[in-house]
Parts: C-alpha cells; sequence; structure tokens
C-alpha cells in the first residue's frame, strides 16, 4: 500500500518535474481574487471611507432627482437650524463662513445691452410701449448705452435707469396707491400686539409686487411665464466642517457639521428659465471669513428632524429657477429696537445676514432640484435675487451660486467661492400724511424695477 | 332650509336670469384675447396649487384654495400687458361691508367680511338694456308664504343704521367702484363650508349689500329707480367648484314688491377640474388613477376671466 501510494506520488510528481519549463505567466483572464478592499461594517477609518464611498455611489447612480434627495437627506442626526431673520451679532459673518460666500458691496454691474434709459414724458411712453413691446430695439438702446457703459460700470444703486420706455411716472403712482390703500384708505381695525408687520407692510409688499410685476409683464416675457407664491417654504440641508462628537453613544467620533435652513420669504417669483450669470464661474471677488469658534457660539442651536430641501414647490414644477424673494422683516428687528439698545450698526447686519442665507439656500436647493449636489458640483452657476425689507427700508441682494461642495472632504480642492451682492438699506418713502406720500425716493423703486426686469438675454 | 337663492332675491327684489349675462359671455367668445394659450398655464397652476405646493404628500384645502386663488388672480393680472387699463385696479382684502335696507316693513342689514374685494376706477357699464330694466315690473317676486321669508336670519337690535362701503374706505380713495367680490371657501371640515347653494346666496346677498351702499353714497339716501344701474360681480369658489354672479342694482326703491326689480345673472356649479391625484392609485399592481389633473375644463377659467376683463374690453 505504502508503495502503492509512493507510484502514485512519483508519477505525478514526475509529470510535475517535466514541467519545469517556466512558460511566460499567463495574464489572467479576470482576477484570481476579488479586490482586497477595507470592510464594511469594521469600527475603523477605512470602513467609514468605504461606507461613504459606497453612499456617494447610491446618491450618484439615483434614477430621479426626488430619489436623489431623499437618498441626501435619509440620514438624521443633530443639526444646527440656520435662522436667516436673527438678531444674533455679526450673524453675518458667521453666515458667510458656513456658506462659503463673498459679499460685495453695492449690486453688480448689469451688462451694456441692458442698459435702459428712463422716459421722460408720459404721452410719448404710451405709444412707445406699445409699439416697443414685442421686438425691443437692443440696436437703438446699444449705441446710447455704450458710451454711458464705461461711466457707469460699478454704480451702485440704480442710477442708471429703466428699460426703455417705463414710465416711471405711471409705477411711482401704483406705488403710492398700493401704500396709501394700505395704510390711509382703507379702514382696518387696531394692529394685534407685535403684530405691526402684518397689518400694513405686509399687504402693502403684497400689492406693491403684484402690481409691479404685471405691469412689467409686458416687458419682461419672463415674468409673464412666472409663478407667484405668498408665503412659501424654502429649506435646505448641507454639510459644512467638521467636529468630534461630544457626548452619548456616539462619543469621540469625526462628523460633519450639518446645518438646515428653513426660511419663510413673505413672496417670491419662481421663473421657468435661469437668470443668467453676473460674473464667470470660478471668479474671486474677495475672501471669505474663517471663523474658529465652534458655530454653537453665534448662537445656534442644535436639533434633529427631518432634512427637507424645498424651493417652494416639488421637482415637478416647470417653474423650477428663481427670479426673486422678498423678505419682511418681523417687529421683533425693528430699527428701533437697535437703536434703543444702542446697536446701530446692527441694522444692516439684519439685512445682510437674511439676504446671504435666504439667497444660499434658494440657490442650493434650486441646484439640487437640477441634480447637482456636494459630490457633483454644479457646471453652471446660479442666480437669483432678493429684496429684504421692513416696510420703508429696502436693501437689495443678487447671489450667484458657485459651488456647492462644502463639505469637509470636497472643499478641500475647490477653489470657487459663492458671491453675494448687496446695498444697504434705504427708505422708499419718508412718512405718509393725510393722503399723501412724502419724500418719494426714486431710486429705490427704479433698483425694484431693474430687479424685476431681469432676464436671460435670449428673451 | 330653504333654497337660499330664492330667499335672498325676495330680500333683496331681485330676478334671476340663469347663465352670464350677453356682454360677459361676448368676452368669453372672443378669440383675440388668446385663451388657448392660457389653457397650459392654468393646467400648470391648478397642478402647483393641488399637488405641488407643499413639502407634504397632499396639501389641505386651507392651504390649496388660496393658492388656487391667487395663481389664477396672477395670470389675470399678467394680462394687463396687453390691456394697460387693467392696471386701474386694487385687490383689498379683509374688507368690512354694512347696508341697511327696508323691505316691506323689516328692516334688513347686511354686515360682516365680505372677502376679497377687487375695486377699479371706472364703475362696470350695466349689462343689461332699459328695456330688460323696465321690463321686471312685471316680474312677481316668489313669495313662500306660510314661511316669512325672514326664517334663518338673525334678529339683532342695531342701534346705529351704518350704511356706506365708505365704511371700508374712505373719501378720495382713487379706486371708488367695487367690481368684484371673490369669496373662497377653504375650510378643510366639510360642514364648515357653505353648500353651492348657500354660498350663492351669501354671494349675491354680499353683492347687493355692496351695489346699495355705492348706490346712496352716489345718490343718497332716498329710495329710487336709479338712472345709471350699478353692477357689482361676484366669484365663489371651494377650490374646484365655482359660482360666477353678476348684479346689477336698478332700484333703491326696496319697501314695495312691485316696480322695478333688480337683476342677477348666476351661472351656477362650474367645475374647473374633476379630481387632483396626488399619489396614483393602484390596485393590484395596476394604476387605476394615475397621477395629476383629470378632466380639466378651460371654460370655467375663460369665464374667470371674462368676469375679470369685463369693464375694460
Amino acid at each position: 500500500m505504502a508503495a502503492l501510494g509512493a507510484w502514485r506520488l512519483l508519477r505525478p510528481g514526475r509529470r510535475w518535474f517535466s514541467e519545469t519549463v517556466p512558460g511566460a505567466p499567463s495574464p489572467p483572464g479576470s482576477p484570481l481574487y476579488p479586490p482586497v478592499v477595507a470592510s464594511i461594517t469594521a469600527k475603523s477609518k477605512a470602513a467609514k471611507s468605504r461606507r461613504l464611498q459606497r453612499f456617494n455611489q447610491r446618491v450618484h447612480a439615483a434614477a430621479t432627482v426626488e430619489e436623489k434627495l431623499r437618498l441626501y437627506g435619509k440620514l438624521q442626526r443633530p443639526k444646527y437650524t440656520v435662522y436667516p431673520q436673527t438678531f444674533a451679532l455679526n450673524a453675518d459673518r458667521w453666515y458667510r463662513s458656513f456658506t462659503k460666500t463673498v459679499l460685495v458691496p453695492g449690486m453688480p454691474p448689469r451688462g451694456a445691452a441692458r442698459k435702459p434709459e428712463v422716459a421722460a414724458a408720459g404721452a410719448a411712453v404710451e405709444t412707445g410701449r406699445a409699439a416697443e413691446s414685442g421686438a425691443e430695439a437692443p440696436a437703438a438702446a446699444g449705441a446710447p448705452a455704450a458710451a454711458e457703459a464705461p461711466g457707469d460700470a460699478v454704480s451702485p444703486g440704480a442710477a442708471a435707469g429703466a428699460v426703455p420706455s417705463v414710465d416711471i411716472g405711471e409705477l411711482r403712482s401704483l406705488t403710492c396707491d398700493a401704500l396709501l390703500q394700505e395704510s390711509f384708505y382703507q379702514n382696518k381695525k387696531r394692529p394685534f400686539l407685535y403684530r405691526d408687520q402684518d397689518h400694513t407692510p405686509g399687504p402693502f409688499l403684497t400689492q406693491l409686487v403684484s402690481t409691479l410685476a404685471a405691469s412689467l409683464s409686458g416687458r419682461n416675457p419672463l415674468l409673464a411665464a412666472s409663478s407667484l407664491d405668498l408665503s412659501p417654504e424654502v429649506n435646505y440641508y448641507w454639510h459644512h466642517g467638521e467636529e468630534v462628537v461630544v457626548h452619548g453613544h456616539r462619543k469621540g467620533r469625526v462628523d460633519p457639521v450639518r446645518f438646515q435652513i428653513d426660511d419663510n420669504p413673505h413672496l417670491q417669483i419662481r421663473v421657468p428659465k435661469q437668470l443668467p450669470e453676473v460674473v464667470p464661474l470660478e471668479s474671486d471677488l474677495g475672501d471669505v471669513p474663517v471663523i474658529d469658534h465652534k458655530p454653537s457660539k453665534l448662537p445656534l442651536f442644535k436639533k434633529q428632524y427631518e432634512n427637507k430641501v424645498f424651493i417652494g414647490s416639488k421637482v415637478a414644477d416647470p417653474c423650477c429657477y428663481g427670479h426673486t424673494q422678498f423678505h419682511l422683516l418681523p417687529d421683533k428687528l425693528k430699527r428701533e429696537r437697535f437703536i434703543r439698545d444702542r446697536l446701530e450698526d446692527q441694522i444692516e447686519v439684519v439685512y445682510r445676514s437674511n439676504g446671504i442665507a435666504s439667497l444660499f439656500a434658494w440657490t442650493a436647493a434650486q441646484a439640487m432640484y437640477q441634480g447637482f449636489w456636494s459630490e457633483a458640483d454644479v457646471t453652471r452657476p446660479f442666480v437669483s435675487q432678493a429684496v429684504v425689507t421692513d416696510g420703508k427700508y429696502f436693501a437689495f441682494f443678487c447671489y450667484q451660486l458657485n459651488t456647492l461642495a462644502l463639505s469637509a472632504e470636497t472643499i478641500k480642492n475647490n477653489p470657487r467661492k459663492n458671491i453675494c451682492w448687496g446695498t444697504d438699506s434705504k427708505p422708499l418713502y419718508d412718512v405718509v400724511e393725510d393722503g399723501n406720500v412724502k419724500g418719494f425716493n426714486d431710486e429705490v423703486l427704479l433698483q425694484l424695477v431693474q430687479f424685476l426686469l431681469n432676464r436671460p438675454k435670449e428673451l | 332650509v330653504f333654497p337660499g337663492v330664492r330667499q335672498a332675491q325676495w330680500l333683496t327684489k331681485t330676478k334671476l336670469v340663469e347663465g352670464l349675462p350677453p356682454a360677459v359671455q361676448g368676452i368669453v367668445d372672443n378669440s383675440a384675447l388668446g385663451l388657448q394659450e392660457l389653457e397650459e398655464r392654468v393646467k400648470h397652476v391648478v397642478s402647483h396649487a393641488r399637488l405641488w405646493d407643499t413639502a407634504e404628500v397632499a396639501p389641505r384645502r386651507e392651504k390649496y384654495c388660496p393658492v388656487l386663488f391667487e395663481n389664477l388672480i396672477h395670470i389675470c393680472r399678467l394680462m394687463s400687458g396687453k390691456y394697460p387699463s387693467l392696471s386701474k385696479r386694487m385687490l383689498a382684502r379683509n374688507c368690512k361691508i354694512a347696508a341697511t335696507w327696508e323691505r316691506e316693513s323689516i328692516l334688513l342689514q347686511v354686515r360682516g367680511l365680505s372677502g376679497i374685494l377687487m375695486n377699479s376706477v371706472t364703475p362696470i357699464p350695466p349689462v343689461a338694456s332699459k328695456e330688460e330694466i323696465l321690463a321686471t315690473k312685471e316680474h312677481v317676486l316668489e313669495t313662500f308664504y306660510p314661511i316669512a321669508p325672514t326664517i334663518d336670519l338673525q334678529e339683532v337690535n342695531v342701534y346705529k343704521e351704518l350704511n356706506d362701503t365708505g365704511q371700508c374706505f374712505r373719501d378720495g380713495y382713487p379706486y371708488p367702484h367695487p367690481h368684484t367680490l371673490f369669496f373662497l371657501e377653504s375650510a378643510n371640515v366639510r360642514t364648515d363650508r357653505f353648500r353651492p347653494e348657500q354660498l350663492r346666496a351669501k354671494m349675491l346677498m354680499f353683492a347687493f349689500g355692496n351695489a346699495l351702499a355705492k348706490a346712496k353714497a352716489l345718490h343718497g339716501n332716498d329710495p329710487k329707480v336709479l338712472e345709471q344701474p350699478i353692477v357689482v360681480q361676484s366669484i365663489g369658489t371651494d377650490g374646484q367648484l365655482f359660482q360666477f354672479m353678476v348684479f346689477q342694482l336698478n332700484t333703491t326703491d326696496l319697501v314695495s314688491n312691485d316696480g322695478v326689480k333688480n337683476l342677477v345673472w348666476i351661472d351656477s356649479d362650474q367645475n374647473l377640474y374633476e379630481r387632483a391625484q396626488c399619489v396614483p392609485e393602484v390596485k393590484k399592481g395596476v394604476v387605476m388613477k394615475p397621477a395629476g389633473i383629470s378632466g380639466f375644463q378651460p371654460d370655467t377659467f375663460k369665464k374667470f376671466l371674462a368676469l375679470y376683463l369685463h369693464g375694460t374690453v
């Protein structure tokens, strides 16, 4: 038996020894072993990064935008709620650091073709408007505009004027009518306690925007296809930076810092076509403030609830791009309170923080509705505008979203920054007395009209 | 208890005509307005109000009824790009209306928050010709013997007879003429909403109240037959069903039962769409009702727009 076993061993052994000519090692058609990767469930950094990659692949591979949004916000953890309208001191610096935004004072210079002239007489304007409503004559406007352009290139405010043949007198009378109706002519009950803003400035803003948008829709075909929302909801959820979990069963782990904005603008206009970019995608117009403290020092508080991303209506709506938002500051943040507490410099901070936070949330949510997210950064800038007011003082903001990649891994090699242009708050009128509006400021109205007339170049 | 419109007719001394008046019907049929292109937009707007407006699955009636109304008014207002005189209108919310009159020795009063009122600079021209107005003399008002016509009305001691829409607006208001009243039945619970018949009666009473107050402001308190009849329109909806009404006040002489009567044209129960499905209804793997708006009727919006444009086109 042993000999038989030895024979058996020898024979195959001989055959084995006869094959000692080493041929070229034939390249395996497929790998012999599966790739060696980190485990999925282990408590190690490699496993964590592998889990993250699997999650990113799942989101990339999602079939519809709704599915992507659902997966993006599926995991609920405590997150900071960022309030756009806040009394926190120097909140706009903190918000700029959370959203990687550069603040540029003044309004962005508009393109040369847009430069308008203010019409002088009303009568000539009426006939002119009817003739020009179809094909506006950019050639006619371009020649005088080109002469003006070098001079007005960096003009803040609205000194340039409105589109050819806008009757500023008629718009002024519409504005005054809306203001007088809400504050003087209509008999209303006394305002509810601490709800002064709902009594007069709120209805005034609604009336003003709806009548101005209607009368300017002849000049701006984008407005004619727009959708006006009253008190819509705008939400956005994102990660920025990293922190170590302080207490609880997850203590010691490194987590991204999560933020959520839940905003309720007073009014917003949504359009089916995107507004044109103001500056190219990779422009660098300033610095983003870096703040070394934890966000809870602002003060900002954590809560865990649904991670919503919403622009005001669902993904199926054809009007999926934003045009202009209108925000009304509540009674808690009125100017007299700040003056009484000797915090006059914080008045502008309130307007700026509202503009930056609301517009970032809106533009970022619009970008997510188009399928972009922090791992798939935007390929074109998203532009929206906002007007923040307390009924008398108006501040104008224009925001360009260049990047959504704000989470800790994606921000490392990302040179892009978001840009926000903003003005200081200016009064629209001085006082309303006896059925008359005193001290009406045309500049503010012109800036508002310019905002409403903003549209893509091909229209 | 009672079909409300018949009672309201007796109380306001009004003759009822079914359907919209020829002037408004003419605007509906006028194809130069480009109402066909608006169909697509109205469908979007209905979908927005009923399906897309909320981050939850389906919006509730308290949300979608006002949103639908605002969206329809927004589309109507955008027509002022074509008709610049449309910008001479102003919407006023939460208007209080008060009007008193006597009917066969019973003192009646209409008071309350009358919904949303649209005012305009110029009044609506009368819809019925002089012959039609005179013809109403022969019309006999329906009485409800033995039921008193004031059944189901609240009896109240009135110490001060208040009588003007000037209660709502001060003198010198640049938009003095009431144009259209809008009523939104947006309560979530069905029993809190007015049924269509009661809604029509409410619309009639408030339109009459507004017209009467305007007449008394223009021509004084004496009861008489008006040289220039006053026309006030009214639209009521619960988010799906629309009621259209045009009321013409011909006389303020309401004490007696004969003589010239007022006129009202009512177009009732117009559906804008059949159903709005937020989530597709699936039974045993087969989609029975797909998601979206079904049974859309563009005519209802055409009538809405025609009533809005009436007076300027």
